[in-house]
């Protein structure tokens, strides 16, 4: 495991000749040995096309190559850092909440408009994140940073968990996700409990939330 | 039934309950949960004038259902307080679940509230069950006894339970109004015997300025 939490907000990662990580541009706070860290155009990997693809989802987040031999002291804004193990299973996450993760992980952009059609679209635009998202698949480790403390709920089925949408960091597994509205004649006349867009998530895999309705 | 998940996030299991908490602090739930808007500070017309009359205007959502929901708000610290029929003191803007058995209250603070920053209006949460209040840092819990008072910041006052008196203490003097104040021309001395919670951050204050 590439990643080692030195406390709750800084992770530590020791990179290897041959190995290389991604990380968030300007989150490197220190590092031992000769390591460099080459600002990545493109903006991740996977070659011109998805860096296209990616410009047009505004999911580029600037990205930076990390390469050498030594140990890397990662963390920014004072945001809490969350270590996902990936085995094997896809990790959907926003761009601008990853801090680091493993070159060899492979990254892409997913349209989540697509899941639940046009409810997908309003998701979106409700939510503030997008029509689309990163994916981040292979085995590997993922720092994610988010507002407060992280929480993992497990998913499984016929157990749905709904998530505040600002509160959402991330998740992984096999899940479908569909905004549901609880939104009543009250939030039409301004007495809504505040709650009226959830995310609904159901199959089976985990998820993970802040303890924070901020977004980065 | 209020347990906490990590330091800043309430969990809480209903069968068939509700709780009420603070507006919009939900993150995550599962199983089936309703949320309605209600109002705290009072019941009924009364309550409805006082809150209207004091800004101690909390808004609340009743939560009921089956499952387990979460609650949190702005990564902020929370502590449980058990009530047995006794009277907690909360600033509204520290509230952040109570359990549906538990009355809320407004009651006046006098000068206190205008110089902690919120208010010349306090909440009060009595009756038995548990209550969640949130902190900008860990809340420490001190003890008031007879034999020892206590003088608290009123910027740094969250809540407090028990039988205590409150005198609001002024530090001002010539020095202070030639701009050489400590940055502590007021303080709340609390007598009596009870808890009050304070935490390890200000809110900006009159008196901080001073």
């Amino acid at each position: 495991m590439p990643f080692r939490e030195i406390n709750s907000k800084m992770v530590e990662a020791v990179v290897a000749p041959g190995q290389r990580l991604f990380s968030q541009r300007g989150a490197m706070l220190a590092y031992r040995g000769e390591v460099s860290f080459t600002p990545n155009v493109q903006g991740g990997q996977g070659g011109f096309a998805s860096m296209i693809g990616r410009r047009a989802a505004g999911e580029a987040a600037p990205l930076m190559t990390v390469e050498g031999s030594g140990t890397v002291l990662f963390g920014h804004g004072g945001h809490h850092i969350q270590v996902i193990n990936l085995a094997g299973d896809m990790l959907y996450v926003e761009a601008d909440r990853l801090l680091a993760f493993d070159g060899t992980l492979r990254q892409g952009t997913m349209f989540m408009g697509s899941q639940g059609g046009v409810m997908g679209m309003v998701r979106g635009q409700v939510t503030g994140q997008g029509l689309f998202t990163t994916t981040l698949q292979g085995h590997g480790a993922v720092a994610v940073m988010a507002h407060g403390g992280v929480i993992e709920l497990p998913v499984t089925p016929g157990r749905d968990v709904h998530v505040d949408p600002q509160a959402y960091v991330a998740h992984h597994g096999e899940i479908r996700n569909r905004l549901s509205t609880a939104a009543g004649w009250r939030d039409m006349v301004g007495r809504g409990s505040g709650e009226a867009f959830q995310l609904e998530l159901s199959g089976s895999g985990a998820v993970y939330v802040q303890a924070s309705e901020e977004k980065l | 039934m209020f347990r906490l998940q990590g330091s800043k996030t309430l969990a809480v299991d209903l069968t068939g309950d509700a709780v009420k908490a603070k507006n919009g602090s939900m993150v995550a739930y599962d199983g089936r949960m309703t949320f309605k808007k209600t109002t705290g500070g009072g019941e009924g017309l009364r309550g409805m004038v006082t809150r209207r009359l004091t800004g101690e205007q909390m808004t609340v959502m009743e939560v009921s259902g089956q499952g387990t929901c979460y609650f949190a708000d702005r990564a902020s610290e929370i502590s449980l307080v058990a009530l047995r029929g006794d009277t907690l003191h909360v600033e509204a803007s520290n509230l952040l679940a109570t359990e549906a058995g538990l009355r809320t209250g407004t009651a006046f603070t006098g000068l206190r509230g205008g110089a902690s920053g919120n208010g010349l209006f306090t909440t009060t949460v009595e009756g038995t069950g548990q209550a969640a209040i949130m902190s900008d840092g860990a809340a420490v819990l001190l003890r008031v006894s007879p034999q020892y008072p206590l003088t608290v910041d009123p910027g740094a006052y969250v809540a407090h339970q028990g039988d205590l008196r409150q005198h609001f203490r002024s530090g001002v003097n010539f020095r202070t109004l030639m701009g050489e104040g400590s940055g502590e021309a007021f303080q709340i001395r609390f007598e009596g015997d009870g808890v009050v919670y304070v935490q390890p951050s200000e809110r900006n204050t009159v008196g901080g300025d001073v």
